[in-house]
């Protein structure tokens, strides 16, 4: 069990540009902080508590953007899950549906709780989890390093493992493990 | 232990139900972590505490158990803060066996989780992967900070515990103690009771043998008076005259025909012995009446003591008896001081089964009431009247009834009466109709008294059950 906890799930390698194909809005001139979820991962729930933590902590300093995955063949209402309430009570951040995981291919996010920090510029400066490990909330480095960040301070944590369900089938899991450096 | 193995079960199925990739899911690692490591945590202690109930052991396993139960359902609830209060709730459940060797192992646990973990694995416990070699002195800290508070709580509850427990054995000693003393205080009852018993019967003893003397008395009274007629006739006879008679005759002896016939005085001679035989009938004819009355009286005498002999055989003895025989005894009893008195006696005498009782107990209660009767018509001027009644009541008991138009009891003294050592005579002694009563209660009857108050008489009944 204790394995399991800390087993990270795969990061990916998003793209260090804003991808421009993406349907994902952008404020200009605000730092940008995007994130995919599972909606029915249940690791996913204290990365949802440490973004409530973040956006508390660093309000107004960026937009915040929640990508919840709905697959082929699942309906909306599948998406819609207790998970997806709770992210659109968090005042300030944007929820929405990745219909098919189409936006999720776009950022290469193959794992629930990838969390990508771009900056005002459009360049990636933060990706990976805000958990430290499966499910379980507290302090870690990747919220830390996204808070120092935003708040203009230099971190030399860039990038974090993440802890969370898969989010798509193994097709999207062996392009992402691939793209692995 | 097993409620919390189930709350552990309910929120892992709540919580994390099931891991997913993309759209296939599989059970939680979770919700089996919940069901058998919960289940093995629970089900020991749980299996020690019905085997081995009471022993140390079993304590120390069950502080373990529940402290790492604390740690599963932390982990389950993804280490949530608020979790951890479980810990806490843990000690004070724990401080239920007031016994701070049990919470001193819950903390050694907890305490000793913390540090292997801070040394080997800081970010499972702190959320940090670099932390303070101490910091598992700061949560261990907080865990002894309850514990003595607790430690505080057990010794003082275990010195009310000490100080209730010594407070029930002096009070259950005291119950003992007077237990015994209620025990000791009841056989020295029972035995001041058998012999107030015993001297009440003694007592109703000596009331009737009192009655019979008195009686006898009475009769020796007569036969003292018959006995100073019979002297007094005696002394009236002329034995003088017949001596000088004897001496002339005597002294005529030689020619007694020629004395006879020729003297003056041997011819007066024999109308004097014919007057002297005349004079000597008469008290001859008085001392022989009163031998006759001596000897009625004394036979009246050996009646009285005959009968009181008969009654006094001794108690106990159960006999089927004539009631208007018994109570027609009584009577005669008293016969020769109701006589002296002058005291009238009626009988209504009505016709009841024969009575199966101690022929004694009744002679006595009647004699004693008979007595007092007579006691209460002494100070009675006019019709001096007595009446014995002899009735079965509506329930069938046997009813005899002493009534006399004496000088009748006052309201206050009728309620005791019947107390030991009341009584209104000059020499009485308060045992009578006290010996009564307690002989009518043991012969399953009762003893009452009735006075319509001072100079209006009173009506003593004894009630006997017919079938003894």
């Amino acid at each position: 069990m204790a394995q399991y906890s800390i087993t990270a799930g795969i990061t990916g390698t998003p793209p260090e540009q804003w991808p421009e194909t993406s349907h994902a809005q952008r404020a200009p001139g605000l730092a940008q902080l995007v994130m995919f979820l599972h909606p029915r991962c249940p690791c996913s729930r204290a990365t949802l508590g440490e973004l409530e933590q973040l956006m508390a902590h660093c309000q107004g300093k960026f937009g915040a953007q929640v990508w919840f995955i709905q697959p082929e063949g699942m309906d909306e209402d599948w998406a819609k899950t207790d998970l997806w309430h709770a992210a659109t009570a968090i005042p300030g951040v944007q929820v929405n549906v990745d219909l098919h995981g189409e936006e999720a291919g776009r950022f290469q996010a193959a794992t629930s709780g990838l969390t990508l920090l771009y900056d005002a510029g459009g360049l990636l400066v933060f990706h990976g989890g805000i958990t430290l490990a499966r499910g379980h909330s507290g302090d870690n480095p990747g919220r830390d390093a996204i808070e120092s960040l935003l708040k203009q301070k230099s971190s030399h944590v860039t990038s974090s493992p993440v802890f969370g369900c898969a989010l798509a089938g193994e097709k999207l899991q062996t392009e992402c493990t691939a793209c692995q450096p | 232990m097993i409620a919390q193995w189930l709350a552990g079960i309910a929120a892992a199925l709540w919580i994390s139900p099931k891991t997913w990739i993309g759209d296939s899911s599989q059970v939680h690692i979770h919700v089996w972590a919940a069901i058998l490591l919960g289940g093995a945590l629970s089900g020991f202690p749980v299996w020690l505490a019905r085997s081995h109930p009471g022993q140390a052991l079993t304590r120390h396993v069950i502080a373990v158990a529940q402290v790492l139960t604390s740690a599963l359902l932390i982990h389950l609830t993804g280490g949530r803060i608020e979790t951890h209060f479980h810990i806490f709730g843990s000690l004070a459940f724990l401080a239920f066996y007031r016994d701070w060797r049990v919470l001193a192992t819950a903390t050694i646990v907890v305490a000793g989780d913390h540090l292997i973990r801070d040394l080997y694995w800081p970010q499972s416990v702190f959320g940090v992967l670099t932390a303070s070699s101490w910091r598992w002195v700061e949560h261990a800290g907080w865990v002894l900070f309850e514990d003595v508070i607790l430690f505080v709580a057990i010794r003082k509850m275990l010195q009310e515990m000490s100080e209730i427990a010594l407070r029930r054995a002096t009070l259950e000693g005291s119950h003992v103690e007077i237990e015994r003393q209620v025990v000791e205080r009841t056989a020295e009852l029972n035995k001041t009771q058998a012999e107030l018993l015993e001297t009440s019967r003694l007592a109703g003893m000596a009331e009737v043998a009192t009655s019979v003397l008195h009686n006898v008395g009475n009769v020796l009274n007569s036969v003292g008076v018959s006995a100073e007629l019979a002297t007094s006739k005696v002394h009236e006879f002329r034995t003088g005259s017949l001596k000088n008679v004897a001496e002339l005759l005597q002294q005529n002896s030689a020619d007694l025909p020629a004395f006879l016939a020729t003297d003056p005085r041997g011819k007066m001679l024999p109308d004097y012995l014919l007057k002297l035989a005349v004079h000597l009938a008469e008290p001859q004819q008085a001392i022989l009446q009163e031998m006759e009355m001596l000897k009625k009286n004394i036979d009246h005498i050996k009646e009285i003591v005959a009968m009181q002999q008969r009654y006094a055989r001794g108690t106990g003895v159960v006999e089927v008896i004539s009631v208007a025989d018994l109570v027609e005894d009584s009577i005669r009893i008293n016969t020769a001081s109701f006589t002296r008195h002058e005291v009238n006696v009626d009988r209504e005498i009505a016709q009841v089964p024969p009575l199966k009782t101690d022929r004694h107990k009744v002679m006595q209660i009647l004699v004693n009431l008979l007595s007092n009767a007579k006691h209460a018509l002494d100070q009675s001027e006019g019709d001096r009247r007595m009446t014995v009644r002899v009735s079965q009541n509506q329930e069938g008991m046997l009813e005899i009834a002493v009534i006399d138009n004496g000088t009748g009891i006052a309201p206050e003294n009728l309620s005791r009466i019947f107390s030991h050592g009341f009584t209104t005579k000059k020499l009485g002694h308060g045992f009578g109709l006290h010996s009564g009563a307690l002989a009518a209660k043991e012969l399953g009857g009762t003893l009452k008294a009735h006075s319509d108050g001072p100079g209006l008489g009173a009506t003593f009944t004894l009630t006997l059950p017919l079938e003894n």
